[in-house]
């Protein structure tokens, strides 16, 4: 048999059958040997560079007016949402909306519903949604169906809130919300909270302490998150939802 | 009264060409090292690439027995915010900044490390003994400079388990 033509044929298929079954396999091995380290753990793609403050700055406000029909239906017409787990956009900063919008697009901020909204937007779209956000003012509209100011809490909890918000704990290294969130200092990236819904507010510490929601860079939410109590997480989320964290006037 | 006044003129020029032969390398080195040595980094794109990536942040063990802590120090948190080393063994710290300068000291030591934005800044440390220490920033760095503290957990060197290379460590609760 052996030099036979038939034999010959089915030998080199059984060849070419082994190596396309093994060449899988082979790949993975080679990608396997050839991992120095763990690959990096990415939080967000969004780096504050140069060209990403310059996209996400260059937002067309009147465009965003336009896109932001789409967002009504949850997040309101004037950028107050009729649902305290939905969470407000009027006067939002640019960097934030630009950011978040990005995440979705990108899977690093988990969400079903609003992951397919942002698959479809373009970078520019984010940055005309932003500047529109960005824009809305956040003063009171007796005729708008918000749900924004809840009820106060409190007297124990809003002591415990406001002095998380003003000094925060400095034993446990948590700095005051204010530092970052305005309206005392401003950081990139982070919102402003002073018109916020509360359940929002609550359902991201916990998403963040529980590593839920893992979009924020170099950990910077994480590592605060982690370190408050729920007794802690609710007080705050009740102070913000309840308008406390406006200054007077109606300023952030 | 005129050579007097010639005499401290020159003086005063004297000393400047001196300070400026001296210091000019100096500055001049600086400089460089800072934009172009291996110590530079981007602050804005640590979270993508490079050695501060998230899951390469905490204690690494070394081939030596030596531990490498690396660390972010950012308004107003250090990332790890708890920081797990051995007693007793030398401890290289690597610490770079995500936005302005912090200083970590570590209290009751006079361990200090700056924080600056754009290097990695290295020191090492020995813990001689276990306990718990706090470590707040020492340098003004904002509204939220007072409560910017990390926390560093100092075990018994035989506690401190066996690290694989690329596994990193830190006792925040998580």
């Amino acid at each position: 048999m052996k030099g036979s033509p038939v034999s010959r044929v089915s030998r080199r298929r059984y060849l070419m059958v082994a190596a396309v079954l093994n060449l899988p396999l082979a790949l993975f091995a080679t990608a396997y040997l050839a991992r120095s380290a763990s690959p990096p753990e990415i939080p967000s793609n969004v780096a504050w560079t140069e060209t990403t403050l310059a996209a996400a700055n260059g937002g067309d406000a009147f465009r965003g007016l336009l896109l932001a029909r789409r967002c009504d239906h949850c997040h309101g017409a004037e950028g107050f949402s009729d649902d305290s787990s939905i969470p407000n956009l009027a006067n939002i900063d640019r960097l934030t909306i630009w950011k978040q919008l990005e995440d979705y697009r990108t899977d690093k901020r988990a969400s079903l519903v609003m992951r397919g909204i942002a698959m479809p937007l373009s970078a520019q779209n984010s940055a005309d949604l932003a500047a529109y956000y960005s824009m809305l003012p956040n003063s009171s509209d007796p005729q708008d169906k918000r749900v924004f100011p809840q009820a106060p809490p409190n007297g124990i909890e809003a002591g415990l809130a406001s002095r998380l918000v003003t000094l925060g704990d400095g034993q446990r290294g948590i700095p005051p919300c204010q530092s970052c969130h305005g309206p005392v200092g401003s950081v990139r990236g982070a919102p402003s909270l002073a018109t916020q819904n509360g359940s929002y507010i609550l359902s991201q510490l916990e998403g963040f302490a529980s590593g839920l929601r893992t979009n924020d860079i170099n950990m910077r939410m994480r590592s605060v998150a982690l370190q408050l109590t729920e007794q802690e997480r609710r007080a705050l989320a009740d102070y913000y939802g309840s308008g406390a964290g406006l200054l007077p006037g109606g300023a952030r | 009264m005129r050579l007097e006044k010639f005499r401290f003129l020159s003086a005063i020029a004297l000393f400047a060409v001196v300070w400026l032969t001296v210091r000019f390398p100096i500055e001049v080195q600086t400089a460089v090292g800072h934009f172009f040595g291996e110590n530079h980094i981007d602050p804005a794109t640590l979270h993508l690439n490079g050695e501060f990536v998230e899951n390469n942040l905490g204690s690494a063990q070394e081939s030596d027995g030596s531990v490498t802590v690396r660390m972010i120090a950012q308004q107003y948190v250090f990332v790890p915010q708890c920081v797990l080393v051995p007693a007793g063994v030398p401890v290289h710290f690597r610490i770079t900044s995500a936005d302005v300068a912090h200083e970590l000291t570590v209290t009751g030591s006079t361990d200090v490390l700056k924080a600056l934005p754009g290097t990695v800044n290295t020191a090492n440390f020995e813990f001689p003994s276990a306990g718990e220490f706090s470590m707040p920033c020492h340098e003004f760095c904002g509204s939220g400079h007072y409560a910017m503290r990390a926390k560093l957990v100092v075990v018994p060197r035989e506690q401190f388990q066996r690290l694989q290379p690329d596994e990193r460590i830190s006792c925040e609760p998580r």
